[in-house]
């Protein structure tokens, strides 16, 4: 009887220790696979929060061809079709020349304007190895306005024609379906349309994205201007605030959005967002995104 | 009484020194393709992670999801976001057995094979019978594998949208060169 509870207690520890040899090959394998930066991924869905810039880059050697519209207001009512008679558009093409370096060049009709931007990547989000909370990004672009000048009797110089943009993007992939990005602003434009008009405007950007599928997701966009035009004068300006959804097919992004402000560039939606929300001043719009990969 | 705890000491430290010989390929590789007349999908890796155990033919695989890499940097966003999940799924993982094991096996000359084993992708479990190759090319201990995967029976879901694009099947390639664990 003894021996045989002997035996059994050896069959046993030798089954354990078996079974712990094969856990021993998982503990070496799990020891041996190196620990990988875990970098965050598709913070947006597009390069684009809704009108103004996210975190994403456009990677090395991939191209994205963009075709944005904004229709006029819901307040222009039935005569109108609720602004779907008017649009403005605009097109660029926006390349990656590094992981960390795309350059894009733009025309749009309000305006007339052409535009060129540098988004530069400074910091990633990760995780496991290498650990970093946010990621943030330099934006700058330079636009330039070709309409012809009001006044051709004055002396009107080609740098009037110019705005700069410079913004930090700051953004965190919360979990895989909530990012959220803040994005200080500054613009300088040289010449403004009256004198009481502020060349040098500082603003705040907020977007934030929440994944309602995998390929579905639903985006917010709010710029609030420190300086706006004071209250008074002829054209009010308003915080550019926005919302759309993305959808996304493979190699192209939709956005669809609904928005207060009909320019498409930093220097037209955030110091000259003229429509109100609570006016019924709100422009559908889309924008479409198709990349190649060179 | 003192006896029989040595007996089982032996019987312990004999079991245990049966499990030294191990080799490893640290930098083993992995592909996945799929072709269709839209669209060629190569993702690869070179950091996948493998132990042969030489006393009893149990062989494992490991990847990292994220470490796999495609031509086209939207391929790969897709691949981790909206298939793999590499957030919540890190890992793939291999844990099988080579059919008819026997030691002489890792000195002969390169022979076809036969792996069972459990496959884990996308947190999905799946018993996998595979072919093989392994053994002694040009000094050095290789084996390769090739079958195919099925994505849908791994909970890998294909949107109609883009179904003509990606294969019913992927071809999963896997090459390794094994050294002896330690050195």
């Amino acid at each position: 009887m003894k021996n045989i509870r002997f035996i059994l207690l050896g069959l046993i520890i030798v089954l354990l220790v078996g079974n712990v040899q094969s856990q021993d090959l998982d503990a070496l394998l799990n020891a041996e696979t190196k620990p990988t930066i875990d970098y965050a991924t598709a913070t947006f869905k597009s390069t684009r929060i809704i009108n103004g810039h996210s975190i994403e880059q456009m990677k090395k050697k991939q191209l994205d061809f963009r075709i944005s519209h904004r229709f006029g207001t819901l307040n222009n009512g039935s005569y109108g079709l609720w602004g779907l008679d008017q649009s403005y558009i605009h097109f660029s093409l926006e390349y990656g020349i590094k992981d960390w370096l795309m350059v894009g060049v733009g025309r749009g009709s309000q305006n007339k304007i052409y535009d060129s931007f540098a988004k530069f990547r400074l910091l990633r989000q990760s995780s496991g190895a290498k650990r970093m909370p946010v990621s943030l990004s330099y934006f700058t672009s330079v636009e330039l306005n070709s309409l012809k000048f009001q006044d051709p009797t004055r002396t009107n110089y080609f740098t009037s024609r110019l705005t700069y943009v410079h913004q930090l993007l700051i953004a965190k992939k919360f979990n895989d379906n909530f990012s959220f990005q803040i994005t200080p602003t500054f613009i300088h434009r040289n010449f403004t349309p009256s004198e009481l008009d502020k060349n040098d405007i500082f603003a705040m950007g907020a977007g934030a994205r929440y994944k309602l599928s995998k390929r579905l997701s639903f985006n917010a966009e709010y710029y609030y201007s420190y300086n706006p035009n004071a209250k008074f004068l002829p054209t009010r300006y308003y915080n550019a605030a926005a919302v759309g959804i993305d959808i996304e097919t493979g190699g192209h992004v939709f956005q669809i959005m609904l928005t207060n402000s009909q320019g498409m560039r930093e220097g037209t939606f955030i110091p000259q967002t003229t429509d109100n929300w609570l006016d019924k001043g709100i422009h559908l719009g889309f924008n479409i995104s198709r990349v190649f990969a060179l | 009484m003192l006896k029989k705890i040595f007996v089982l000491g032996l019987l312990i430290s004999s079991v245990s020194a049966f499990g030294q010989g191990k080799f490893i390929a640290k930098n083993a590789y992995i592909s996945f393709y799929s072709s269709t007349p839209m669209e060629d999908i190569l993702g690869e890796t070179n950091e996948a992670v493998t132990i042969l155990n030489s006393d009893n033919g149990e062989i494992v695989f490991q990847s990292i999801m994220t470490t796999f890499h495609f031509k086209r940097a939207l391929m790969e966003e897709h691949f981790n976001e909206n298939y793999m999940e590499s957030t919540k799924f890190p890992k793939a993982k291999f844990s099988g057995k080579i059919e008819g094991f026997n030691k002489d096996m890792l000195k002969a000359p390169v022979a076809n094979i036969k792996i069972t084993g459990q496959f884990n992708v996308h947190g999905v479990e799946k018993k996998i019978t595979v072919t093989g190759t392994l053994g002694m090319e040009n000094g050095k201990l290789v084996g390769s594998s090739k079958f195919k995967v099925v994505p849908e029976d791994y909970g890998i879901a294909i949107p109609s949208l883009v179904r003509d694009k990606i294969g019913k099947e992927m071809e999963v390639t896997v090459k390794a060169e094994y050294l002896p664990y330690g050195q």
